[in-house]
């Protein structure tokens, strides 16, 4: 009622107001420098008086004599122009970067960076890092302060580790949630792994299918209050991803843009060659003549290589008025340092608006469709003692000549045998549609209507041959894995936003209803036995054996297999009643001597309902309450739903009267907020399942039929994990914002943690999911600073500055859980880490080292005073971990004239590498059984055979500082007349130097060694990790 | 807050079946297959109840020889008795038998509608399952399958534990089936005379469960009789000791599962002992005390190409050709160029210079003479359980790999050793076993004893049962467990600490019933 009132007030005073000014008829005409400027937005200053621009950027408007006109369009610094009198004006816009900055998407609504209360930090396009970019978070990586996005592998498409202030969960998946255009992604990997034969393959990364050019921004939302509005998947922060339209482009533009990258491994392992080699083998004891094979190779080299790879995109785009479109293509080929690891992308997107009923009804539609082809050599963290082809190829002995065909008759991994006679790979499709409809039912009240769906199928072939050799089970016999994942996720979105603007103050209130499904169904299938030598003909032969089998199988069934000891082909059934060993005979072509399969097929579902009121007062005081009501079919009857509320305050102080002039920013920012978490959870822990255990062929090509077998227990208690958050943050900016700074000061503490925990005995499965009780706590401060040095005409100088410190700690945890396996000779069951309360998340746990003796052995300090240092039993927390306490940013841009220069830094400091790679591979032991070390070690005065067991000898500081990126572009000046609007040409170099003291190849490393079945991941320890590359990327950008 | 939805968010039962809580298994017949599964991986492990039954005894040792089997100190540990309640493979028998135990209560349970031999199997599997955690741990946790999974499941000792057990036992003796000797693939499931053997085993280590610390004559008398009704179903001693270790039918095999025997195989041989199998791991070995235990020259163990021993000693100690034993007519193998592949490792105790089948003296890695040697050295020369070269200790091969590293046969219950009880159960009840023991050592070619003391007896069970997984048991009841042996921590010897193992320490937390055991 008041506000009905306040309204019929305003709308009085407004027709008085018209009655006493002398109204006009103005036209005109919008035009940024490349032509008219459609759907901009001109308004008679200090009314709500205004109208858009037309298809011809052209517009007509009633005014008042003395008015001046406010014309603005996102991208475009505003321009104000006072009419006096005139009839007709014509205005150009000039493209203003700051001013597209301003706009932050947040979730379900987008802000500015003056309003926005949570805290909030966007990416443009314009700050992305430049070169060879296979995935969208690395765009960002390094940005922005408090947001650790760890390259994890060298390899093309590999895995990601995406921190935000810290790590709040314990299990593997601590990535943010990841929103593109509105959808939010189920988390999950989209394709599946293989075996190289030594462990599984490293998972690929679930946004591959992306192409990193099409994306105009990436917004990053911290703190509770901000990331409430996504509830129970909040907790670990959420990344937003918006792809680019045509909203800016004007009629029709061709962008083209191609790039071609040399890349090589940037550092390597000092080894020995063919006769330091020999030599050491004699100094360690052995009988060099016993270990020669007459030749001399660099391993390192022959599974090393450098590559080159090609980017190319284009696309087209257009602002028609009433709506805009822009479609893209793009194909990637990117080639890894590593022989037989490669990524090819090819990618198809377009974005449509288009506005109906007199500009009230918007109808929005974005799909991307993509193929991802990827190759990966025998890579994999969990490998073993003998570690995968990169291990394999450190340790092979320098004397055996570089022939896939050539054996010593011994255990190792021969490296040229393997990279010859193995294959993986994948393919994965995939699409996300995404469509909205939006209407204005008035001028305040907007309702929308978003539906979203994203389907991908994946395929993983690997095999290797039977040509193979020192692999038992595979040598003379063959073996392959055909893996099939497929991931559907629909999203329906309903929102109401009412927004009102008062005498004084502002109303904006959003309330909404969604729901996603995420299923994913699979076959994972392998086979033992193979006719054919050919690769591809393993792949051909293990697809059709499969697929011929599974075609033969009437009704339901979890597993069908067959080995040299079946009669028929052997089903295994769930539904509608269990049949163990259905012998259904061989109506198919057996191709492989034995072949097991087993299929998956579950489905999850998120309800949810969630409102946000903002409010702000004067323009200075700003109000933000969220709440979100989130129901999982995760979770039990007993906790299905989960409630998020959050809230936040800010104070625009430099609209106060006593800040100076000079202070151009001055907002401080309190919020608070609870968050869940359940990623990494999964399907149906919560009741009791039973299903059929797994199967898989023998050595000998028989196949043991498996019996039920209880999968989960019901905990009928279980729910999300909460994150409680506190933000307090300041935004200073000093002389038009020509200076900025920003500092956040966060605490969060998460509870109810997820964990995969041992229930009690007796139990099924040793580890469980419940929630434990336990806290883990995360604080810090980040800061960010840029000043822009420079700004005239021909030279502008500008640097951007972050900093970020977190502290962790997990606190009132009754255990200890041990993790972060350690892998190699002699090191099974060993490990680095442990997670106990008064200590970070994978804080090291081992003996520490004390020096070699005099007789060269390993001595370790006493830790429980029986006088003896003894590497098993006197372990201790040695007061590391592998959590950054510093990360940091440096960006220093440079325009002169049409050349610009852009370099960017990154560091991490105060974190711990345990070098596994050295403890596994580059030890005594190694050399006396004629495995390849490194230079080193001859000289460390280690005796031969001694044991080499963790401990601290190597544990390493990880600190670095990376340059990470640097950009020499050129605009090449055009009069626009030709065919050509715009024109740039660039150079790129991608980690161009690295400063550390970390032995290894590359500090800023983890390798998922294995977490001894605690399902506590495992960070900052260096197994073999694939090379990080340094890459040239030459470059062209094209509009016409 | 009531919040009206759109969807129920129930889960679908699409590829497993889902109940709220424990309401019976789908298919009881399917469970038990798995149960045996579950036996088979578990009994056939080098680790684990394996490891926990030798490496802590005077029958195994796993040195590090240079970086191998260094393992975070896991064998180790093992061997010096200082292991803790984080020992991986203490954690991993909790709940490898602890597991075993409730799948096998859940086939119980009537709402899974178990048949009578399902019953039996069930029956047989948990009663193995509780007297294994109760040997090695003093204490069975035991979970009411009928109550909510929440629940904390209740503690048993002593002798609370021990009736439970032979409750199952006479169970599984009145559902199993009676498998008469030498059936086969039917003795590599529990039987009537599995489930006897079981009953007399536990039987003859009640005392040491309920800490009487002396037999209770009723329990020794029932040994006997449980003996004599395995006895019965034919079940007999048979000569030819290392032809029992093959997975054709014999007459002392009460039960076998279905594990691979490379992994005992494979454990001991050097890498360059055979080409069979990629070579062995080089880890377990014996201690020259335990090797001593048997007749023939201490220093050498050679047998001649036909298997006749060379240095005086009994069969059982088996012994090293000079070369691959000739193809000739030995039944059941295959040919392979006049040799069979890895007929050149031997038998039994492989001592001294090893040969390549061509007779070629094989060496180790490093272009040494591979000598398997009676002592641990290290590179220094002093004794020592760490810094070994390749060739220390004298290796331990029980199933021949020329009969198939990869067959799927291991011993699990043998006549020899009920044989064994049931000396055991006379000589703890006032009889005289001298006569049982010289009718085993006849059989296997030892010169007969004149009279059999405690002592006699256990070093018979040593030598008739190495590398069976038995030794701990024995040790504890004949009350040596504790002794001084080589490279055990000083502190251990003598501490009744290690006669059980720690409680995890993940345990304690999850159950408050739970005690750790003292000492630890």
């Amino acid at each position: 009622m008041k506000i009905t009132l306040l309204k019929s007030f305003l709308l009085v005073g407004a027709l008085l107001c018209l009655g006493f000014a002398q109204a006009q008829e103005i036209t005109g005409n919008v035009s940024d420098a490349t032509g008219p400027l459609p759907g901009a937005s001109v308004v008679e200053k200090g009314t709500t008086n205004g109208t858009q621009t037309d298809f011809d950027g052209n517009f007509t408007l009633s005014v008042g004599e003395n008015a001046t006109l406010v014309i603005s369009y996102i991208g475009y610094s505003t321009t104000e122009i006072a009419v006096n009198g005139r009839s007709s004006i014509s205005v150009t816009l000039t493209e203003d970067a700051e001013a597209l900055d301003e706009v932050v998407i947040i979730g379900y609504g987008t802000t500015t960076v003056k309003d926005a209360t949570g805290s909030v930090t966007s990416v443009t396009a314009k700050d992305f890092n430049g070169g060879v970019i296979s995935s969208p978070e690395q765009l960002i990586q390094g940005k922005t302060a408090g947001v650790n996005i760890q390259q994890s592998s060298g390899e093309p498409g590999a895995g990601i580790s995406v921190n935000i202030r810290g790590s709040n969960s314990v299990r593997a998946n601590n990535n943010p949630l990841f929103v593109v255009d509105g959808v939010p992604l189920s988390g999950d990997n989209t394709s599946p792994s293989g075996d190289s034969g030594l462990g599984a393959t490293a998972v690929r990364n679930p946004l591959n299918f992306l192409n990193p050019s099409d994306i105009m921004s990436i917004s990053i939302l911290k703190d509770a209050s901000a990331t409430a509005i996504y509830g129970s998947r909040g907790a670990n922060g959420v990344v937003i991803i918006t792809t680019k339209s045509g909203k800016a482009a004007g009629t029709g533009v061709f962008e083209f843009s191609t790039s071609l990258s040399v890349a090589t491994p940037a550092n390597e392992y000092d080894l020995l060659n063919r006769s330091e080699f020999l030599s050491a083998v004699t100094q360690f004891g052995g009988d060099a003549s016993a270990v020669d094979f007459g030749a001399a190779t660099n391993w390192q080299d022959v599974v090393t290589r450098s590559t080159a790879s090609t980017n190319n995109n284009l696309s087209y785009s257009q602002n028609y008025g009433k709506g805009h479109i822009r479609a893209t293509f793009g194909y990637q080929k990117q080639f890894g340092v590593v022989e037989k690891t490669d990524l090819e992308r090819i990618t198809g997107r377009i974005n449509v608006t288009q506005r109906f009923l007199d500009d009230k009804l918007t109808l929005r539609f974005s799909g991307t469709i993509s193929r991802v082809n990827d190759e990966t050599a025998p890579l994999s963290a969990t490998a073993g003692f003998r570690g995968d082809i990169l291990g394999a190829s450190y340790s092979a002995n320098p004397t055996w000549p570089n022939s896939a065909t050539f054996t010593d008759g011994g255990t190792q991994i021969l490296p040229a045998n393997l990279l010859a006679f193995s294959q993986n790979r994948t393919n994965t499709d995939r699409f996300l549609l995404n469509g909205s409809a939006e209407y204005q039912f008035t001028p305040e009240l907007t309702g929308k209507i978003n539906g979203g769906y994203d389907n991908s199928e994946s395929e993983n072939v690997s095999v290797i041959s039977s040509n193979v050799q020192n692999l038992n089970g595979i040598e003379d016999i063959g073996f392959g894995v055909y893996n099939r994942l497929e991931r559907e996720n629909k999203l329906l979105e309903a929102t109401l936003n009412y927004k009102k603007e008062f005498e004084n103050s502002s109303l904006d209130v959003l309330v909404g209803y969604s729901f996603q499904d995420f299923q994913s169904r699979g076959r994972n299938a392998q086979g033992r036995g193979f006719q054919t030598k050919s690769l591809n003909q393993m792949g051909d032969d293990l697809r059709a054996t499969v697929k011929g089998a599974e075609s033969t199988i009437s009704g339901s069934f979890q597993q069908f297999f067959y080995g040299t000891n079946s009669n028929g082909l052997i089903v295994n059934r769930l539904f509608p009643s269990v049949v163990a060993g259905d012998e259904i005979g061989f109506g198919f072509e057996k191709a492989v001597s034995a072949m097991t399969a087993d299929v998956f097929d579950n489905t999850d579902e998120l309800q949810s309902f969630f409102g946000r009121v903002n409010y702000s007062l004067a323009d200075k005081y700003l109000f933000t309450a969220t709440m979100r009501a989130d129901g999982s079919s995760r979770f039990g009857p007993e906790n299905q739903y989960g409630y998020f509320p959050s809230g936040a305050f800010a104070w625009k102080l430099n609209e106060e009267d006593f800040i100076g002039d000079n202070v151009s920013t001055l907002k401080l920012r309190l919020s608070g907020g609870l968050v869940g978490s359940q990623d990494g959870l999964g399907y149906g822990n919560f009741v009791a399942r039973q299903r059929f255990a797994g199967v898989g062929t023998n050595t000998d090509l028989t196949v043991n039929g498996s019996g039920l077998t209880i999968v989960a227990t019901d905990v009928p208690s279980l729910k999300w994990e909460e994150t409680l958050s506190l933000n307090a943050g300041i935004d200073l900016g000093f002389n038009i914002d020509r200076f900025t700074a920003s500092i956040d000061v966060y605490k969060s503490e998460t509870t109810d943690v997820l964990l995969r925990t041992p229930p009690a005995s007796p139990a099924i499965d040793p580890f469980q999911f419940g929630n434990v009780d336990a806290t883990i706590v995360n604080q810090g401060i980040e800061l960010a600073l840029a000043y822009d040095f420079i700004q005239s005409q021909d030279v502008t100088f500008s640097a951007a500055f972050n900093m970020a410190y977190n502290e962790n700690e997990v606190q009132d945890f009754g255990g200890a859980i041990n993790t972060g396996a350690i892998n190699g000779q002699g090191l099974s069951g060993a490990f680095a880490q442990r997670f106990e309360a008064g200590h970070s998340l994978y804080s090291y746990y081992m003996a520490e080292f004390a020096g070699l003796d005099a007789s060269g052995q390993p001595t370790f300090v006493d830790q429980n005073g029986d006088g003896v240092g003894d590497v098993f039993q006197d372990k201790i927390f040695v007061g590391e971990d592998a959590l950054p306490d510093y990360t940091g940013g440096l960006s220093l841009n440079l325009r002169v004239k049409n050349f610009d220069v852009s370099t960017y830094f990154a560091g991490q400091f105060g974190f711990s590498v345990y070098n596994n790679t050295r403890n596994g591979l580059f030890t005594s032991g190694s050399i006396t059984n004629a495995r390849n070390v490194t230079q080193d070690l001859v000289t460390s005065g280690e005796a031969a055979g001694t044991s080499a067991d963790v401990s601290t000898r190597y544990l390493e500081k990880g600190d670095f500082v990376r340059f990470q990126n640097a950009t020499l572009g050129y605009n090449v000046p055009l009069t626009g007349e030709g065919l050509f609007k715009s024109m740039r040409l660039s150079v790129t170099g991608q980690n161009l130097f690295l400063i550390t003291d970390y032995s290894g190849l590359d500090p800023e490393v983890t390798v998922a060694t294995g977490d001894l079945g605690s399902g506590v991941p495992t960070r900052g320890i260096d197994w073999a990790a694939f090379p990080a590359p340094r890459t040239i990327t030459f470059g062209i950008n094209a509009s016409f | 807050m009531a919040l009206s939805s759109c969807t129920d968010l129930e889960i679908e039962e699409s590829d497993s079946i889902i109940s709220e809580g424990f309401q019976g298994l789908a298919d009881a017949s399917s469970t038990v297959d798995q149960l045996y599964i579950r036996l088979r991986d578990h009994y056939g492990n080098q680790s684990n109840r394996f490891a926990l039954s030798e490496v802590t005894s005077d029958a195994a040792i796993v040195p590090t020889r240079g970086t191998d089997w260094g393992d975070n100190g896991e064998w180790s540990s093992l061997h010096q008795h200082l292991w803790t309640p984080e020992h991986v493979q203490v954690i991993n028998t909790w709940n490898e038998f602890n597991g075993s135990q409730l799948i096998a209560s859940q086939v119980l349970d009537s709402r899974s509608n178990p048949s009578a031999t399902n019953t039996g199997d069930a029956s047989f599997i948990r009663a193995f399952s509780m007297y294994t955690i109760l040997d090695y741990f003093g204490q069975v946790p035991f979970r009411d399958v009928t109550l909510p999974s929440s629940s904390v499941p209740e503690i048993l000792t002593g002798d609370a534990a021990v009736s439970l057990i032979l409750a199952d036992l006479d169970v599984a003796i009145a559902n199993l089936p009676s498998v008469s000797a030498g059936s086969g693939d039917a003795n590599g499931r529990a039987s009537k005379a599995a489930a006897r053997f079981l009953k007399a085993k536990v039987l003859l280590n009640k005392q040491v469960f309920n800490g009487s610390g002396s037999a209770d004559g009723a329990d020794m008398t029932a040994v006997i009789s449980l003996v004599d009704e395995i006895a019965g179903e034919g079940y007999d001693l048979q000569a030819g000791y290392f032809e029992l270790f093959r997975d054709s039918p014999d007459n002392e095999t009460i039960m076998w599962v279905s594990s691979e025997v490379g992994n005992r195989i494979f454990n001991g041989l050097h890498y360059n002992s055979t080409s069979e199998g990629g070579g062995g791991w080089n880890g377990f070995a014996t201690l020259a005390e335990y090797y001593d235990l048997y007749e023939g020259d201490p220093n050498s163990n050679r047998v001649a190409l036909d298997e006749t021993p060379l240095d005086g000693q009994e069969e059982r100690r088996g012994g090293v050709p000079s070369a691959g034993l000739p193809f000739t007519s030995r039944p059941g193998t295959t040919d392979e160029g006049g040799f069979e592949l890895s007929s050149n490792v031997g038998n039994g105790f492989l001592a001294g210079q090893q040969y390549a089948l061509d007779g070629t003296p094989l060496q180790d890695r490093a272009g040494a003479p591979l000598t398997f040697k009676r002592d641990f050295l290290d590179g220094t020369g002093s004794p020592s359980i760490i810094n070994n070269d390749e060739t220390t200790g004298i290796r331990v091969i029980k199933y021949a790999p020329r009969f198939g590293a990869f067959a799927r046969h291991e011993i699990f219950f043998r006549y020899a050793d009920a044989h064994l009880m049931k000396a055991e159960a006379m000589m703890r009840s006032g009889g005289d076993p001298t006569a049982m023991v010289n009718e085993l050592r006849t059989i296997r070619g030892a010169t007969p004893l004149g009279t059999v003391s405690e002592q006699d007896l256990l070093d018979e069970r040593g030598r008739e049962l190495f590398a069976e997984a038995w030794r701990r048991n024995d040790l504890i009841r004949f009350g040596q467990y504790t002794r001084d042996w080589l490279f055990k921590a000083p502190a251990s010897i003598n501490n009744d600490t290690y006669k059980l193992f720690p409680i995890p320490a993940s345990q304690l937390l999850a159950n408050p019933a739970l005690i750790q055991n003292p000492g630890y």
